[in-house]
């Protein structure tokens, strides 16, 4: 009989040659060597046997008793958000990148800001005077419109009332808050109420 | 309102971030997806079908009610089986100190009970409770297993039954990849012997 080649099979080499992935030098010793053939037939049957015990599963309900006690992710409240961002490096990684740029970038405008007063003082002064003028232009332009509006007389007349103006100020303002309250009920989302099996 | 998503297509990663998104049919998914392999663990480590049941509640409410602090790198799997282990292992250990009490369970509260669970000298040989679990269970491959280390117990039934490959057990058990292997070798030997005369 052959003598079979090479030293006995290593638990590693029974692994490999249970998942089909052993090399052909150690499968030939394993052919030779009925002590190998035996021990790893043994260790194949029993995976078998392993791989072959019966499914299992939890009683009827299991999931409805897990929900039961299981409390849905609200994912916008904060401590979720701060979760999120401690959930892994990466993540902590983009969020300190984030606050560094924003940091970052605030600090340089302040630096600036402090560097260049005088420019700044300036360029603020020059918004201020061409926003003024603007606004002044447009504002005269807005009543010398008014004026030369047809009604314009009719209303006047009506203003110069008290009691009137006030009736009229006080029906709008009632428009005002009943189209606010239809609003409110028309976007109200419904709560977030969880149904679960008892 | 937003669509049903195809959960067979979706990954576990996919229905875990449904669920940080506060979609309560993705945590059902996820009890679906591993409601059975996470019982069938804990009833082979525990070898009690109520205990398991309860450990398995634990183990999905604990995962579920920590969801945002899954770290997606990982496979999910890889986390709800350390979470199960976890508590099998934690349980088991609860059990073997109270097993080793000289004079029986410090919860037992009658005479009969106080022996019952007295210190069981040499408790690895076949209990006529074991055997009718092993009749249970489905035979002595069952038993077998039930009489193996915790350790390698979770080994063998994560690598055999689960097929879970070397490098997920390793991360599940919190072990160097070469322990996982040693655990898994010795525990295929045990059982090796402990059904040699099966072979016979």
């Amino acid at each position: 009989m052959t003598p079979a080649p090479g030293p006995h099979l290593s638990p590693d080499d029974v692994e490999l040659w249970l998942t089909g992935t052993l090399d052909a030098a150690r499968t030939r010793h394993l052919e030779l060597c009925p002590e190998c053939f035996d021990r790893a037939q043994a260790e194949r049957e029993i995976v078998e046997q392993l791989a072959a015990l019966p499914l299992m599963a939890p009683s009827l309900g299991f999931e409805d008793r897990v929900m039961a006690r299981v409390t849905v992710a609200d994912p916008f409240a904060l401590r979720s958000l701060r979760q999120r961002i401690f959930a892994s490096r990466r993540s902590m990684a983009i969020a300190a990148s984030l606050a560094l740029a924003l940091v970052g970038s605030m600090a340089a405008s302040v630096a600036w800001s402090l560097a260049n007063q005088e420019i700044l003082i300036s360029a603020g002064n020059w918004v201020l005077a061409q926003g003024s003028q603007a606004g002044w232009f447009a504002l005269r332009g807005l009543a010398s419109n008014f004026i030369e509006q047809p009604w314009y007389e009719s209303a006047r007349a009506f203003a110069d009332h008290p009691g009137r103006l006030a009736a009229a100020l006080g029906a709008l303002t009632l428009t005002y808050l009943s189209g606010m309250f239809a609003l409110r009920r028309l976007l109200a989302l419904p709560s977030q109420q969880v149904a679960h099996a008892a | 309102m937003a669509e049903a998503p195809e959960w067979a297509r979706l990954t576990d990663q996919e229905v875990v971030l449904l669920a940080r998104g506060g979609r309560e049919a993705a945590y059902r998914e996820l009890v679906r997806r591993y409601e059975r392999p996470v019982f069938a663990l804990l009833y082979r480590m525990v070898r009690d079908r109520e205990l398991a049941e309860d450990l398995a509640q634990e183990t999905f409410v604990k995962a579920l009610n920590a969801i945002d602090s899954y770290r997606p790198e990982f496979k999910f799997s890889s986390w709800i089986f350390k979470i199960a282990n976890n508590a099998a292992i934690d349980h088991l250990r609860r059990r073997e100190l109270d097993t080793l009490s000289l004079d029986g369970s410090p919860h037992a509260e009658t005479p009969e009970a106080m022996q019952a669970t007295a210190l069981q000298i040499g408790a690895r040989q076949e209990s006529p409770l074991d055997a009718v679990e092993a009749k249970e269970l489905g035979g002595a491959i069952e038993a077998a297993i039930g009489r193996l280390r915790p350790e390698y117990r979770s080994c063998i039934l994560l690598r055999h039954v689960e097929g879970r490959a070397y490098e997920e057990i390793a991360e599940i058990l919190d072990l160097p990849l070469g322990t996982v292997k040693t655990y898994i070798h010795r525990a295929r030997n045990e059982l090796r012997l402990a059904l040699a005369h099966l072979r016979e």
